[in-house]
């Protein structure tokens, strides 16, 4: 696997490798910032814990699973450099637990494998997310392609 | 005055794979942007789209259900939007499927700016019995 620039920095890829941890404690003000910010103004099961009981059956709110994305997007764009990352990359989640107020979520990578692309390395990670009792509540994949622009000559 | 519920009701059967909403229109702020970086505690968050859910947007504007939840999401980042910019939505149907017994629609768009440039694409997986979220986690 070959070595990649990313910003100033020198990345060495590898399979097996560390993205990450990215660690992101949930707050109510938080998820009511993140539903504000796209207008969403009306409770909703993000917001209002009586909407949360109707819709959902939990006694509280939920974070959006969208929430957890823009964590996991974070967690690869440090990793990759924006300049690479935001032009490149993508985040694919299943959502298997809910994230509440409260909780301290955990998000890691590993690089599964690296690809030829035409434009680049296609450098590919396994994505997980853990609250603080270690219940995984999401789990998935994401990749970057660093432009062959950004790769060492070829040895 | 009670506001009358003009959407269709969801029938997931007659559902069609491939409907494609009216294209959605919006123009995002520096103040959108500004909330979404302090909701998501990162300063250099770049894809404050996300939080629009622009995917089902149109959607929940059409059809009426009872509610739902995001069973997973796929975020593909192209350019950073640019505040002040207007972004123009293109989303559809684009799956559906049966799984345990509990039906799941996928929808899938990507916005573009005035410009022309290709921001993001987002897909997503939406459990359309969101009440299973309380049988199966409890309070």
């Amino acid at each position: 696997m070959g070595r990649v620039e990313c910003g100033q920095a020198f990345l060495q890829v590898r399979e097996g490798d560390q993205v990450g941890p990215l660690v992101k404690e949930i707050t109510q003000e938080a998820i009511n910032l993140f539903e504000g910010s796209a207008g969403h103004s009306g409770p909703s099961q993000f917001t209002d814990e009586e909407a949360a009981r109707e819709t959902l059956g939990t006694s509280g709110t939920v974070a959006s699973g969208r929430m957890s994305v823009s964590f996991a997007l974070e967690l690869m764009r440090r990793h990759f450099g924006s300049d690479v990352f935001n032009h490149t990359g993508m985040v694919d989640l299943r959502f298997i637990r809910p994230v509440r107020p409260g909780d301290t979520i955990t998000f890691t990578g590993e690089v599964t494998g690296t690809s030829r692309e035409a434009n680049g390395l296609k450098v590919n990670v396994k994505v997980e997310a853990q609250n603080q009792r270690g219940d995984t509540t999401g789990v998935g994949s994401g990749s970057a392609i660093v432009p062959n622009a950004y790769l060492p000559p070829e040895e | 005055m009670v506001e009358v519920d003009s959407r269709i009701p969801l029938d997931w059967d007659a559902l069609e794979v491939g409907e494609t909403f009216e294209k959605y229109e919006y123009t995002l702020t520096q103040e959108m942007i500004d909330e979404y970086r302090r909701g998501v505690m990162d300063p250099e968050a770049a894809f404050p789209t996300i939080s629009h859910k622009v995917d089902v947007r149109q959607f929940n504007a059409k059809y009426s259900d009872n509610g739902s939840v995001n069973a997973r999401c796929a975020f593909h980042c192209y350019n950073s939007p640019i505040p002040g910019k207007r972004l123009t939505v293109t989303a559809w149907v684009a799956d559906k499927y049966l799984r345990r017994g509990k039906n799941y629609i996928v929808t899938e768009a990507t916005s573009v700016d005035q410009d022309g440039r290709l921001i993001d694409r987002v897909i997503t997986h939406e459990l359309k019995q969101p009440s299973e979220v309380g049988k199966k986690w409890g309070g």
